[in-house]
């Protein structure tokens, strides 16, 4: 397979935030170093589509998809009197920049005013772990200014909670998410945390995290297990609570290549099914094609927590978990999720045999920008870690989920250095870079020549093999493939 | 165990006594006093662990904020402190690993929770001033928690008019049969993880 190597594709320029460093400290990015390239993913796998966003059209191709999604939506439960809460999450702001999640929450917004008459709209958008995360989006994309003056928040899991009778039991969600008439469902379809949800029900996820307390979090990463965590997700949308106030789900539709479209259903759950066939197929393939890295160093360099940094549209924590297939469910625990690091005792070593190690292929860890916010201990116990300059040391410091973070990690002075020391100890040339640069990815020249020669056997793996499997494991018939 | 290097400071000319930070805060340290207007917040310094509870959810920028302690401190309890039996068999109850992290934060396991409750803590409340659990996202380990409190015959009483927490959540050994059957075939490995859960447990030495 032929696959041109290009120059770096140049990531988002840091952004302002409480959970990060000051931008003006990051003076060189991963990208700017000698002997690095970029391979865009469709030149990998070219079934991906081509993307809406970023194109020649804009932003406004975004607007269109959305509309277009919802054209044959109903909307006729919500009456002009009624309130209506748009339900979003942080991570769609993750996304290309975020433009294009605004933009959707922006069309949402216009689509049902016009549709149905109400003009109490509000945008009540989750958090993970950063609990002001939402609001600096909410902020920076103007949404506070679109919704109207206290229309647009962000909700938080320790936020007043209200019990939802499921059919487990007694689950907790966020008061307002639920203070309106009726609730829509604004997300977007990237696999993102598979490690946790492990591609079940992943569209429903958001009734179990964003929009739950701190209790239902709990339950989903402490009380189940590894693939029985996201049922809570699913309890919660059945609920009667939920029921009652359900009317759509509009999903932006990312692939590693960009942002594929928009999608939007009455019907959670047929959504859910188009968009994780979907996901095999696009999402599966460029991890399966990563999974083949044999030794790296990984370079964390975008605007996020750890976990959450992204190459070619997966984040750290799955390339970290793919020591096995993470997409397949014979694999209990993968090699990183919350039930495998709670898994390991006193020594530092599984309590289970027969544990996933952290993916082996990781020969060291350089983090050249990243956020706090998000429990990151493990990794640094699990890879050697190298961190650029005080000031992102200075992060995990006064991080409450990191404090000892630093106990098990170096400061470089700068990223070159750090490279250089790191190339070294780990005795390899091969560099992947999660700088969340859109459409491709960047990595080192050896290391694309490696994945370049392995992408035509991984995409005939996946496409006859793995995703057979995969459906099959969830209930997604074999005939209703794409 | 968990270290302290912050704690949290008011500004009682920005601070409404509006108690959300009293309302949210996981070990009870910040208090509103006075009446009306003259309401404001006050951290009790000699237990805050500088979480950022307070800070994260305050409406008024600027009005409570994380400032660096001079001299970090430590919390914690040490398993060893309590019979080692005992701490098994209580967390054997709760169906957790003596060994397990209950919290990924601060890295605190059951044992800790365990020995902070069997040396008398009977809240979440207490058990996270003592151990320092559940003060770093304050999010994913309030049920452990609640768990291993129910197993020591304990049922506290969530906090009146706060958001700490509510009560104790189903457990995958609650999970009713009709709905395991009902969505096994959806993806839900409700029996195959019961197995994992259940190896853990037999690992326990």
């Amino acid at each position: 397979m032929v696959v041109k190597l290009e120059k770096p594709v140049r990531p988002l320029p840091p952004k302002q935030s409480r959970y990060g460093p000051d931008p003006d400290h990051i003076k060189t990015r991963t990208c700017d170093l000698e002997n690095i390239v970029s391979v865009r993913v469709r030149e990998f796998f070219r079934d991906i589509p081509e993307s809406i966003y970023p194109s020649e059209r804009g932003i406004k191709a975004v607007r269109e998809a959305t509309v277009n999604a919802l054209t044959n939506v109903d909307m006729s439960m919500i009456k002009p009197e009624n309130s209506v809460n748009i339900l979003g999450s942080h991570h769609g702001f993750l996304l290309a920049g975020g433009e294009p999640y605004a933009e959707m929450l922006k069309t949402i917004r216009d689509i049902i005013a016009d549709k149905t008459g109400s003009e109490n709209l509000r945008l009540k958008v989750g958090v993970g772990l950063r609990f002001r995360e939402s609001d600096e989006y909410i902020r920076r994309f103007g949404l506070d200014e679109y919704f109207g003056k206290g229309k647009a928040k962000g909700v938080a899991p320790i936020d007043e909670g209200i019990p939802i009778e499921t059919e487990i039991g007694t689950l907790y969600g966020i008061k307002r998410c639920y203070d309106a008439d009726w609730i829509v469902h604004a997300h977007n379809s990237d696999v993102r945390e598979i490690h946790f949800h492990r591609h079940v029900d992943k569209a429903v996820k958001p009734f179990g995290m964003s929009y739950a307390r701190i209790e239902t979090r709990s339950t989903y990463h402490q009380n189940l297990g590894p693939r029985s965590a996201n049922f809570v997700a699913r309890a919660i949308f059945n609920s009667e609570l939920v029921q009652n106030k359900w009317t759509f789900a509009t999903f932006l539709k990312p692939t590693p290549a960009g942002i594929a479209g928009v999608d939007a259903d009455n019907d959670l759950f047929a959504l859910d099914e188009r968009l994780t066939k979907e996901n095999f197929r696009h999402y599966g393939k460029i991890l399966s094609l990563l999974s083949q890295i044999d030794e790296c160093i990984v370079v964390l360099d975008f605007q996020a927590p750890i976990p959450y940094v992204f190459s070619a549209g997966m984040i750290f924590a799955n390339f970290s978990a793919a020591s096995v297939d993470i997409f397949d469910l014979d694999y209990p625990l993968p090699g990183y999720t919350w039930y495998t690091e709670a898994f390991y005792g006193t020594d530092d070593r599984p309590l289970i045999p027969d544990t996933p190690p952290i993916n082996p292929a990781i020969k060291a860890m350089v983090i050249n920008y990243a956020w706090g916010g998000y429990p990151s201990v493990f990794w640094a116990k699990m890879i050697p870690t190298i961190v650029v300059g005080e000031h992102q040391a200075d992060v995990f410091d006064k991080d409450p989920q990191n404090i000892e973070f630093m106990n098990h990690a170096v400061v470089a002075k700068d990223l070159q250095t750090a490279i250089e020391f790191t190339t070294r100890i780990a005795d390899t040339d091969k560099i992947l870079i999660f700088d969340g640069a859109t459409e491709a990815i960047n990595v080192s020249k050896p290391l694309a020549e490696e994945l370049v020669e392995k992408v035509t056997e991984v995409d005939k793996e996946v496409e006859q093999k793995l995703i057979p499997k995969w459906c099959r494991q969830r209930g997604i018939k074999i005939e209703k493939q794409i | 165990m968990r270290v302290i290097n912050m704690y949290a400071e008011v500004n009682p000319e920005i601070c409404t006594g509006c108690k959300i930070c009293e309302k949210v805060c996981p070990i009870l340290s910040v208090k509103v006093f006075g009446e009306k207007k003259e309401k404001r917040a006050v951290v009790d310094l000699s237990t805050c662990v500088g979480c950022g509870a307070c800070v994260e959810r305050c409406d008024f920028e600027g009005a409570i904020i994380l400032k660096t302690l001079e001299k970090s401190k430590i919390i914690g309890v040490d398993p060893k402190s309590v019979d080692e039996k005992e701490i098994t068999e209580l967390c054997l109850e709760a169906k957790i690993h003596p060994e397990q992290i209950v919290c990924f934060c601060t890295g605190t396991r059951a044992n800790e929770v365990a020995a902070a409750t069997l040396l008398g803590a009977t809240s979440p409340e207490e058990i996270s001033r003592k151990t320092g659990v559940r003060t770093g996202c304050k999010v994913e380990c309030i049920e452990p928690i609640l768990r291993l409190l129910k197993a020591a015959g304990i049922e506290p009483t969530p906090v009146e008019k706060g958001w700490q927490w509510y009560g104790i959540t189903p457990t995958i050994w609650d999970i009713p049969e009709e709905v395991i059957q009902k969505y096994s075939a959806r993806g839900f490995y409700f029996e195959e993880d019961k197995a994992l859960l259940k190896k853990l447990l037999e690992n326990v030495k």
